[in-house]
């Protein structure tokens, strides 16, 4: 599971989930992807179900990038407790993704496959995705 | 490539609220430099100018109300992330017969050898040196037989004549690698995860 080794500060603000990706719409890597739609806070175990989802379908003979890194905590109060006493204790750990960012790539010989794999671990996001690939020739 | 003849026309007002009004009437604000000379600011169709950018480097011949025809390359192309519709595009002025340093889509034919393999694109485009008006749409590179550790270098491309390469030749454009490993069983997977929740809590 991914999770940063080391933090400045321990609890953060939430980030903001207004705005599109600024960086990052494109395929960089692979030959298809998975863009997001919609704004959504994307938790550790989300990007490794997803990724377990595609490379249990792939098997072999595929490449796959994860573009998000989910490097910002977020906190919670346990249950049943009181306002105040202070901010609650980390509990996940996620990446902030805009509309447009390309989250996973994947490079796979058979497209019907490798469309497959991304529609299943799109299923494992939190947000609504598109499948994308790689267009050749465009300005 | 013959060049492509667009209409344009200058803008008199900017900021985003102009911008914005041309968008919605189909046009796309754009901007005109090279050469040394001073920026001209113009709006272009949308619809003829996405369709002119299908193609890659794309010679376009602006027409320019009340002006002088331009021959420019497409600089920097800005489009919405999710739509695709054109936002905002910067051309570069050329001149017949100069010499511009343009990046190619690079066209893979040819099949890998047979076993675990899988082609890496280390560079999606081929930086190329070539003249304006001869521009390539794309540049072919053979894969045939090739098979995992086995590469791609610049010079190994043949190119088109009049086209040279505008990065170094010992670059490596494409490459072959083995493919990943199979997942780890399910098990080993768990432990995985129990490992790095307990390193989060630490």
């Amino acid at each position: 599971m991914l999770i940063p080794r080391r933090v400045k500060h321990r609890k953060q603000h939430h980030p903001k989930r207004t705005g599109m990706a600024k960086g990052g719409t494109e395929l960089a890597f692979g030959e298809y992807g998975i863009q997001a739609l919609t704004a959504a806070y994307v938790t550790n175990r989300q990007i490794e179900a997803a990724r377990i989802a595609i490379t249990r379908h792939i098997r072999r003979g595929g490449k796959v990038w994860i573009n998000i890194y989910p490097d910002r905590p977020l906190t919670k109060k346990p249950a049943e407790t009181r306002m105040g006493s202070g901010k609650g204790s980390p509990e996940w750990w996620v990446a902030n993704v805009k509309p447009g960012r390309v989250m996973f790539e994947l490079s796979f010989p058979n497209e019907k496959v490798a469309k497959e794999a991304l529609l299943r671990a799109s299923h494992k996001l939190p947000m609504k995705c598109r499948i994308v690939r790689r267009e050749a020739g465009e300005s | 490539m013959a060049a492509i003849n667009i209409p344009a026309k200058s803008r008199t007002e900017f900021g985003k609220g102009a911008s914005r009004r041309l968008r919605a009437e189909s046009r796309v604000p754009a901007v005109v430099y090279g050469h040394g000379s001073e920026p001209v600011h113009l709006h272009v169709p949308g619809h003829e100018l996405m369709m002119a950018l299908k193609n890659s480097n794309a010679l376009i011949e602006l027409q320019v109300e009340g002006g002088d025809n331009q021959l420019v390359l497409p600089k920097a192309v800005q489009r919405d992330v999710l739509k695709g519709f054109l936002e905002h595009v910067d051309f570069l002025v050329v001149k017949r017969g100069e010499k511009v340093t343009v990046e190619a889509p690079i066209h893979v034919e040819g099949e890998l050898a047979s076993g675990p393999n899988l082609l890496e694109h280390v560079l999606n485009t081929l930086p190329i040196e070539a003249e304006a008006t001869h521009i390539p749409e794309s540049v072919t590179v053979s894969v045939e037989g090739l098979a995992a550790g086995d590469a791609v270098q610049a010079k190994d491309i043949t190119l088109p004549e009049g086209v040279s390469l505008a990065i170094e030749g010992d670059d490596v454009v494409l490459q072959v690698v083995a493919a990943q490993a199979e997942e780890a069983p399910a098990e080993e997977a768990e432990e995985a995860a129990a490992e790095g929740e307990e390193a989060a809590e630490a």
